[in-house]
C-alpha cells in the first residue's frame, strides 16, 4: 500500500509546485490558429506542432505527454493516427484523451477505446502499442491529444526528449523530476532502496546530454526539476544522401549513472571494456599452440599478421552464416565463447569474436596489437556526449607491423588484409594502446582502391545489333559486396543478382548475362565477372547509325536535386574509380562520322570525368573514367557537387555517328 | 517515448521479484515446443525427412518435401487445422526458413512443435526460447491488424538440414473456407489436404490455375487431395508480369451453406453469405440521411446525385483501420463511420451504400482483389483483399458519363465504383480493377460480375512542349502535361501526399530521366476540384547539352520528354503479359532550330498496329521548326503469353522511336 499513498501525496504536492503540469489539459482553441491556412514560419508545411509538453516524474513513476497540431494540407492528416509503443507488463499507457477541432470551432472528441496491439513477444518480454486515430480530421483542423505512461514502482526511468520533430514546432515544454537519491551529493532518506548498475556500481549521479537550438539549455531549479523550453524548432532535415540523421538531431537525454560526468563515464566504460577484451583475447596456451601451427618462427611481422588473418577469416563467421540458438548450443553442449580459444576450438564465432581471436593470435605471435571499437558509419556518428557504449558496435584490431600501425578488419568476412569495409572507414571510436585508452579515427578508403573496370568487346551490325563479351574487374568495396553475397547465397542466386545489376547500367534494348566469376573465393585477388552482351543499340537513319557514346550510362541516376541551401553533409559512402572501355567492331564499310571529343570535367580536388575516343580501321573504342576521391561532401560544397554531376549526366548523353551509306550499298 | 529506456537498476524489491521469477520459471515444464513437453521426432516427420531432394529443386534455397493439412470441421462448422510440414534447406539463402502460425482474437493455437534433423542425422527439438510472437505489420501506418504470428526459428537450420513443423489451431468460427496455396516461391515434392466433415455436411472445391485433382474419401465424409512435384513460381525476372498471386496455383474448399453445386451457385452463395454478414451495417442514421439529402438537393440527374455523394466520401472519409477478428471482413456500422470520418474499404463502401440509400439509390458490396486475375471466375472463393461498390443504375438512365458499367445476369446495370480510391471519379474506374471480377453481394441475387474494361479515351496523358534549341546544344522551353482518368487520379494522389519540396524534387528527377542535367525553372499544377476534369502540370526547363555536337552535325532527339516503352526481354514467355492500363497517350513537341542549321536526316515514321495497341509517331520540319508527334493507344490490359512476339515488336518500335534523333547540319556560310 505504501506506493499508492506515496503516489497520491506526491501528485498533490506536484500540482502545487508545478502549475505547468496542470496546463497539460486541452486548451481553448485560439481563433487565429483555427483560421490559419498556412504558416509563415514553415512555408509549404503539411502540418505544424503548436504545442508539445512532456512531463516526466520518476518519483511518481509516470510520464505525461501532450501535443497540439495544426493540419495544413491533406498530407498533414497523417498525423491523425497516433501509435504509442510501450513495454507490456510493468508499463501502462493510461488516460488517453484526444479531440479534433475543426476550423469553425466544432469539437469532436475521441470516443471508443484505443487499440492495444502486440508488436513482439518473446518469453516474458512483450512490446505493445496503443493506437488511435483522431476523428473527423480535415485540412485546417487542430488535433490535440494527451496520455500518461505509468510504470511499476520497481522501475526507474530517465527520459529522452526528442526535441526535433518531422514538422516545425512552435512551442515545446519539457520537464523532468528525477529521483533525488540518484543525484550527486544528495542523501534521500525517504527510501530505503539502493540502486546499482549492471556492474554493481552504486547509482548516484544524474547526467544529461543535450543538443539544442542556440540560446536554449536544460535549466535545473531548486526544486530538483529540469526544464527545457523551446520555440520555433525546425523540422528534422529530410534530404537525400544524408549521413545517419539520428546523430544530428536536437535531443536531450538524462542518465542515472555511477559516473558524474561524460568523461568519467567513458573512462570507466573503456576500462571495463579493455579488461573484458584483454581477458577474452588472452594469448593462452591453446592460442599459442594454434599460432605455432600457422606461423613459422622466421616469418616477418607482415607474414605473421597475414597468415593469422587468413586463418581467422576462414572460420565460420556467424554474422554471415547463422547464429546457433541457445537450445541448439545446449543440445550440442557448446558454451558461449568466453575466451578466444573457445572461438578457435569451435571454428566459429561472431564478427566480434573473430576480431578478438585475431587480436589474441597476434599477441601470441609476438606482435603489438590493440582492440578498437568503432561505430558503423551507416548507422551513426560516435558521440562522446552520448553515454551509451553500445553505439560502438564494430571491433577492429590495431596492429603494429614493421613499426607502423595498421587497422585491420578481421571480423568482416572476405575483407582483404589491410582494408576496411566502408562502414568502418572514416569513422571514430575508442582504442586501447600502450598509453591507455584514447579516441581515434579510422582512415578513409582511398578512392583508387575501390575500382570497377568494365571492358566490353562488341560486334556491331548494320542495324545497331550488338553481340560480344564484357569483363568487369572489381576491387575494394564492390568486390567485397559480391563476395559476401556469394557467402550468403548459392551461385545461381548471385548470378541473378549480378544480371540485375547489369540491367541497371546497360542501355535499354540490350541484355548482359554473367557466365562466371573469377576470384569470388579469394579476397586478395581482383574479382572478375565474365559476361556476355546482346541486344539492339541505337537507332538507324537512311545513311547513319546513331549509338549512345557511353555504353554504360548513368541513365536515370542524376543524383542531386536543386537545393538552395543544403543542410547536411552528402554521404556517398566511399570514394571510387570507375573505368569503362567499350570497343565496337564495325561492319565492313561502316565508318565513323562523329564521336565525342576527348574531354575532361573536373571538380578540383574532388572528382574528375575523362572521355577518350580512339578509332582504327574497323574499330572504335570509347573510354570514360569517373574518379571520385571523397566519401563525404560538406553542405557548402553542394552546388559544386551538383554541378559536376549535372555535367557528367549531360556528357553521358553524347552519341556516336556512324556512316552506313557504304554498308547499305554493299547490301 | 523510448522503449526500454530505463536503466537496469536494482533495489531490494527488484531482487525479491527476480527470485520469484526464477521460482516460477523452475515450475514450468521443460518444453520442446510452444505449450508442450518435449516429444521425440514423430513418425510422420522421420518418414518425411527421408524424402530425397529432387533434381528440379537444386537451384532453390529450400524445398518443401512434404506439407499436409487436415481440416476437421465440427458440428457448428468450426474448423480445427493441423499442419505437418517438412522443409529441406538446400542453399545458404535457405537458412532463413521459419515455420509460423497466424492467429487472431477468435483463434487459438493448441500446439506448435518443431524439430530439425541435420545433414548428419542429429535431432534438435525447438525449445520455448526458439518461439516468438509478432504482431503482423502491414507496412501501411493507417492499416493495422490485430492478427499475430507465432514463429519458430528452427535450431540447427543449416544447409542439408530438414526442418519439421507441426501445429494445430482452432480456426475462427466464422471461417467457412480453406484456401490451400498449392504453389509458392519454393517447390513442393508432396502436398496434401484433408477435410473431415461431420456426416451429411456438404463441401465444394475450386481450383485456380491448376487442373482439378480428384479427392479420395479416406473415411466417411473425410476427403483427401494429393499433389506431387509442384514447381515454384518465381517472377522476379519476368518483365511485365501479372501479380504473383494471380498466377500462383491454389485450391479452395468450402463447407456448409457455401458448399453448393455449380460455379454460379457457389458465387451466389458467397455473395449471399457476405450480404448476411453486413446486414444492417449500412442502414442510414438520421444524420447520414440528412447529409445525403443535402448533397443531392438540386442535383439535376442520377450521375450528379451519385457524384456528389461519392466525392463527399472520397474527400471526407480518411483511411484508417485496425482489423480485429471478424473485423477483417465485416465493416463497422455506417453511423460510426460517418461520425468518425474514417474507415477502411469495407467501411467506405458501407457509408456509401448508406448515403446512396438515403438518396434513393440502391448499391451493393462487391468483394474484389486489387490484383487483376486473383479473383478467378473458375474458382469460386472469398479470396480477395478489397471491397468496392456496385451502384444500381435505373433502367431509364442513359448517361455517357457512366462508363464503368457492369451488366448483371438479370440485365440490370451497375456503376462500379471504388470509394477507397480518393481521386478516381464516379463513372470511371481505377485501372487495377478493370478487367477483373468481383462478387456482387445482393442477397439471393448475388453473382460474380465482370468488372468493366474501359476504352482508351477514359485514361491517359497529353504532353505538349515548345522549345528553342541553341547552336551549342542548349534547349529551353515549356511543357504542359494533362492527365485524365486513373492516371490523373494517380497524380492527384501524388499531390495529396506530398509537400512542395517533395513535389519539386520528384518532378526534377522525373524530368531528368529524359533530360539529364536539366534545371527546372518553374513548376506548377492545376488541379480542378471536380475529379472528372483532367489535371495539368506546367513546367519550364533549361538543358545545357540537349543536342550533341558531332563535327558539323547537331543531333537532336525529337521526343523530348515522356517514356512509353516498358522493359521487355527475349526470354521465352510462359506467363501472360500485363499492360497495366488501357489509355491514350499523346505527345506533341515543337523545337525551334538554331539559325544556320538545316535538317540532314530524320527518323522514319513509325506505325505499329496490333489488336491490343497501336503506336504512331512522326517527325516533320516546317521552316526552322521541328515537329514531333506520337500517339500510343492501349486497348487491353493483359495478353496471353502467345502474344509475346507482337508485344516485343511493339515495345522495340517504341524504344527505337524514343531514342530517335534528327541529324542537323550546319549550312556553309553564304
Amino acid at each position: 500500500m505504501r506506493p499508492r499513498t506515496l503516489l497520491q501525496c506526491a501528485v498533490v504536492s506536484l500540482v502545487a509546485v508545478s502549475p505547468l503540469l496542470a496546463c497539460a489539459q486541452f486548451q481553448t482553441p485560439n481563433p487565429d490558429e483555427l483560421k490559419m491556412t498556412s504558416d509563415p514560419k514553415a512555408p509549404g508545411a503539411a502540418a505544424v506542432y503548436l504545442d508539445i509538453e512532456e512531463i516526466d516524474n520518476d518519483p511518481l513513476h509516470y510520464q505525461s505527454y501532450y501535443e497540439r497540431i495544426k493540419v495544413l494540407t491533406e498530407k498533414g492528416k497523417e498525423l491523425a493516427t497516433v501509435e504509442l509503443p510501450y513495454l507490456r507488463g510493468d508499463w501502462k499507457v493510461t488516460d488517453i484523451k484526444a479531440r479534433t477541432i475543426h476550423s469553425d470551432g466544432t469539437v469532436i472528441p475521441l470516443e471508443g477505446k484505443p487499440e492495444d496491439l502486440l508488436s513482439v513477444k518473446r518469453g516474458d518480454f512483450q512490446v505493445g502499442r496503443k493506437v488511435f486515430t483522431l476523428p473527423s480530421v480535415e485540412v485546417g483542423s487542430v488535433i490535440e491529444y494527451s496520455y500518461d505512461i505509468r510504470y511499476d514502482d520497481n522501475h526507474f526511468s530517465s527520459p529522452t526528449w526528442d526535441i526535433q520533430k518531422p514538422y516545425f514546432v512552435h512551442k515545446a515544454h519539457y520537464q523532468f523530476t528525477p529521483f533525488k537519491a540518484f543525484m550527486s551529493g544528495t542523501v534521500d532518506h525517504s527510501t530505503s532502496m539502493y540502486l546499482t548498475d549492471s556492474r554493481d556500481r552504486p547509482i548516484n549521479s544524474l547526467i544529461w546530454r543535450r543538443k539544442l537550438p542556440a540560446g536554449t539549455d536544460v535549466k535545473p531549479d531548486i526544486g530538483g526539476q529540469y526544464t527545457v523550453n523551446v520555440t520555433d524548432v525546425p523540422p528534422i532535415p529530410d534530404e537525400e544522401w544524408m549521413p545517419p540523421i539520428e546523430s544530428y538531431l536536437y535531443r536531450v537525454e538524462f542518465y542515472y549513472m555511477a559516473a558524474s560526468t561524460p568523461g568519467d563515464f567513458w573512462v570507466n566504460e573503456a576500462k571495463y571494456w579493455s579488461k573484458d577484451v584483454d581477458h577474452f583475447a588472452e594469448p593462452t596456451k591453446a592460442i599459442r599452440a594454434a599460432v605455432s601451427g600457422i606461423v613459422a618462427p622466421g616469418d616477418s611481422e607482415q607474414d605473421k599478421a597475414r597468415k593469422l588473418y587468413t586463418a581467422v577469416e576462414a572460420l565460420d563467421n556467424t554474422d554471415y552464416s547463422r547464429t546457433k540458438s541457445a537450445s541448439e548450443m545446449k543440445e550440442l553442449k557448446i558454451k558461449v565463447a568466453k575466451r578466444a580459444e573457445d572461438t578457435w576450438n569451435q571454428k566459429s564465432g561472431s564478427s566480434d569474436d573473430i576480431a578478438l581471436l585475431y587480436l589474441a593470435m597476434l599477441r601470441a605471435a609476438g606482435l603489438t596489437a590493440y582492440p578498437m571499437k568503432v561505430e558503423d558509419r551507416s548507422q551513426g556518428l560516435f558521440d562522446l556526449s552520448y553515454m551509451n557504449f553500445d553505439q560502438l558496435d564494430i571491433t577492429l584490431v590495431v596492429a603494429t607491423i614493421d613499426g607502423k600501425e595498421v587497422i585491420l578488419d578481421p571480423g568482416e568476412k572476405m575483407c582483404p588484409f589491410g582494408r576496411l569495409n566502408w562502414r568502418h572507414a572514416e569513422t571514430r571510436g575508442i582504442r586501447e594502446s600502450e598509453k591507455g585508452m584514447s579516441v581515434m579515427n579510422t582512415p578513409p578508403e582511398a578512392y583508387n582502391q575501390n575500382t570497377v573496370t568494365r571492358t566490353a568487346d562488341l560486334s556491331l551490325d548494320a542495324h545497331g545489333g550488338v553481340t560480344g563479351s564484357l569483363m568487369v574487374v572489381m576491387t575494394g568495396q564492390q568486390a567485397l559486396q559480391w563476395r559476401q553475397t556469394a557467402i550468403e547465397n548459392d551461385m545461381t542466386e548471385v548470378k541473378k543478382s549480378f544480371d540485375r545489376s547489369l540491367a541497371d547500367i546497360m542501355p535499354d534494348g540490350t541484355e548482359g548475362h554473367i557466365d562466371h566469376f573469377l576470384g569470388i573465393d579469394d579476397p586478395n585477388s581482383n574479382l572478375i565477372a565474365i559476361c556476355t552482351v546482346k541486344g539492339s543499340l541505337g537507332t538507324a537513319t537512311a545513311r547513319r547509325l546513331l549509338l549512345p557514346a557511353f555504353f554504360f550510362e548513368t541513365r536515370g541516376q542524376v543524383p542531386f536535386v536543386k537545393q538552395e541551401k543544403r543542410q547536411e553533409q552528402v554521404d556517398m559512402r566511399y570514394g571510387s574509380l570507375v573505368t569503362d572501355e567499350v570497343t565496337y567492331a564495325l561492319p565492313v564499310g561502316m565508318t565513323m562520322e562523329g564521336a565525342p571529343q576527348d574531354s575532361k570535367v573536373a571538380w578540383a580536388g574532388h572528382a574528375v570525368f575523362v572521355v577518350k575516343t580512339q578509332s582504327a580501321l574497323g574499330k572504335l573504342t570509347v573510354v570514360d573514367i569517373v574518379a571520385r576521391g571523397f566519401a563525404l561532401a560538406n553542405p557548402d560544397d553542394y552546388q559544386q557537387l551538383r554541378g559536376f554531376y549535372q555535367k557528367v549526366a549531360a556528357t553521358d548523353q553524347q552519341e556516336l555517328v556512324l556512316d552506313t551509306a557504304t554498308v547499305a550499298k554493299g547490301n | 517515448m523510448r522503449i526500454g529506456a530505463a536503466p537496469l537498476l536494482r533495489s531490494p524489491a527488484v531482487r525479491v521479484l527476480s527470485v520469484a521469477i526464477v521460482v516460477l520459471a523452475m515450475c514450468r515444464p521443460a518444453a520442446a515446443g510452444w505449450g508442450s513437453k518435449p516429444d521425440p521426432v514423430p513418425d510422420w516427420a522421420l518418414t518425411a525427412a527421408k524424402i530425397p531432394t529432387p533434381a528440379y529443386a537444386r537451384d532453390s534455397g529450400s524445398v518443401i518435401l512434404s506439407d499436409e493439412y487436415v481440416e476437421t470441421i465440427d458440428d457448428q462448422g468450426r474448423a480445427t487445422e493441423r499442419e505437418r510440414e517438412a522443409i529441406r534447406i538446400l542453399q545458404p539463402q535457405g537458412r532463413h526458413v521459419a515455420c509460423s502460425v497466424g492467429y487472431d482474437v477468435d483463434e487459438k493455437i493448441d500446439s506448435f512443435r518443431e524439430w530439425t534433423i541435420t545433414a548428419d542425422g542429429k535431432t534438435f527439438p525447438a525449445q520455448e526460447t526458439d518461439f516468438v510472437d509478432k504482431g503482423v505489420d502491414t507496412g501501411v501506418p493507417v492499416m493495422l491488424v490485430a492478427e499475430k504470428m507465432r514463429e519458430v526459428r528452427p535450431p540447427a537450420a543449416d544447409v542439408g538440414a530438414t526442418v519439421l513443423c507441426e501445429s494445430e489451431e482452432q480456426v475462427a468460427p466464422y471461417e467457412r473456407e480453406k484456401v490451400w496455396q498449392i504453389q509458392t516461391g519454393v517447390p513442393f515434392v508432396f502436398e496434401a489436404l484433408e477435410v473431415d466433415l461431420p456426416p451429411g455436411r456438404p463441401h465444394a472445391e475450386s481450383w485456380h490455375r491448376y487442373a482439378p485433382v480428384k479427392a479420395v474419401q479416406v473415411a466417411p465424409n473425410h476427403w483427401r487431395w494429393e499433389i506431387h512435384d509442384m514447381q515454384k513460381l518465381d517472377l522476379r525476372d519476368v518483365k511485365a508480369s501479372p501479380d504473383w498471386d494471380a498466377l500462383a496455383a491454389r485450391m479452395s474448399v468450402s463447407w456448409d451453406d457455401i458448399a453448393v453445386a455449380g460455379k454460379d451457385n457457389q458465387w451466389r452463395a458467397w455473395g449471399a453469405w457476405y450480404t448476411n454478414l453486413e446486414e444492417h451495417r449500412s442502414d442510414p442514421t438520421p444524420e447520414i440521411t440528412a447529409k445525403a439529402q443535402q448533397l443531392v438537393a438540386g442535383a439535376p440527374d442520377f450521375y450528379t446525385r451519385v457524384k456528389n455523394i461519392t466525392e463527399y466520401i472520397q474527400n471526407n472519409v480518411q483511411y484508417f483501420v485496425v482489423e480485429r477478428g471478424i473485423g477483417g471482413i465485416q465493416s463497422h456500422y455506417a453511423g460510426d463511420i460517418f461520425r468518425n470520418r474514417y474507415g477502411d474499404c469495407k467501411d467506405k463502401t458501407t457509408l456509401l451504400i448508406a448515403m446512396l440509400q438515403a438518396a434513393g439509390i440502391r448499391a451493393f458490396y462487391v468483394p474484389v482483389d486489387d490484383r487483376r486475375g486473383v479473383v478467378d471466375p473458375d474458382a469460386p472463393s472469398m479470396y480477395g483483399d478489397h471491397m468496392i461498390t456496385a451502384i444500381e443504375i435505373p433502367a431509364d438512365v442513359k448517361d455517357a458519363r457512366l462508363e464503368a458499367v457492369a451488366a448483371g445476369k438479370d440485365g440490370k446495370r451497375y456503376l462500379i465504383f471504388d470509394p477507397t480510391n480518393e481521386r478516381t471519379p464516379a463513372g470511371n474506374l481505377p485501372s487495377y480493377l478493370q478487367g477483373g471480377y468481383g462478387i456482387l453481394s445482393a442477397g439471393a441475387d448475388s453473382q460474380l460480375i465482370a468488372l468493366p474494361l474501359l476504352g482508351p479515351d477514359t485514361n491517359g496523358t497529353q504532353r505538349k512542349g515548345s522549345f528553342v534549341l541553341s547552336a551549342d546544344g542548349a534547349l529551353t522551353g515549356t511543357v504542359v502535361t494533362s492527365h485524365s482518368g486513373p492516371e490523373g487520379a494517380d497524380f492527384r494522389m501524388f499531390l495529396k501526399y506530398t509537400d512542395d519540396t517533395e513535389r519539386n524534387n520528384f518532378w526534377e528527377k522525373y524530368v531528368s530521366r529524359d533530360l539529364p542535367g536539366v534545371t527546372l525553372n518553374s513548376f506548377s499544377f492545376i488541379q480542378p476540384p471536380s475529379l472528372d476534369k483532367p489535371m495539368e502540370f506546367h513546367y519550364s526547363v533549361a538543358v545545357p547539352q540537349y543536342a550533341q555536337t558531332v563535327g558539323p552535325l547537331l543531333l537532336v532527339r525529337a521526343r523530348v520528354v515522356g517514356e512509353d516503352a516498358v522493359p521487355f526481354d527475349d526470354e521465352p514467355r510462359t506467363v501472360p503479359i500485363s499492360l497495366d492500363a488501357t489509355g491514350r497517350w499523346r505527345d506533341s513537341f515543337d523545337i525551334a532550330l538554331p539559325p544556320g542549321y538545316v535538317v540532314d536526316e530524320m527518323p522514319d515514321p513509325i506505325d505499329v498496329e496490333t489488336s491490343f495497341a497501336s503506336y504512331h509517331s512522326s517527325v516533320s520540319a516546317k521552316g526552322n521548326v521541328l515537329h514531333y508527334q506520337r500517339e500510343y493507344v492501349v486497348r487491353q490490359v493483359e495478353l496471353p503469353a502467345t502474344e509475346a512476339a507482337a508485344f516485343r515488336k511493339l515495345e522495340s518500335a517504341i524504344l527505337f522511336d524514343e531514342k530517335g534523333a534528327v541529324v542537323l547540319k550546319k549550312q556553309p556560310a553564304q
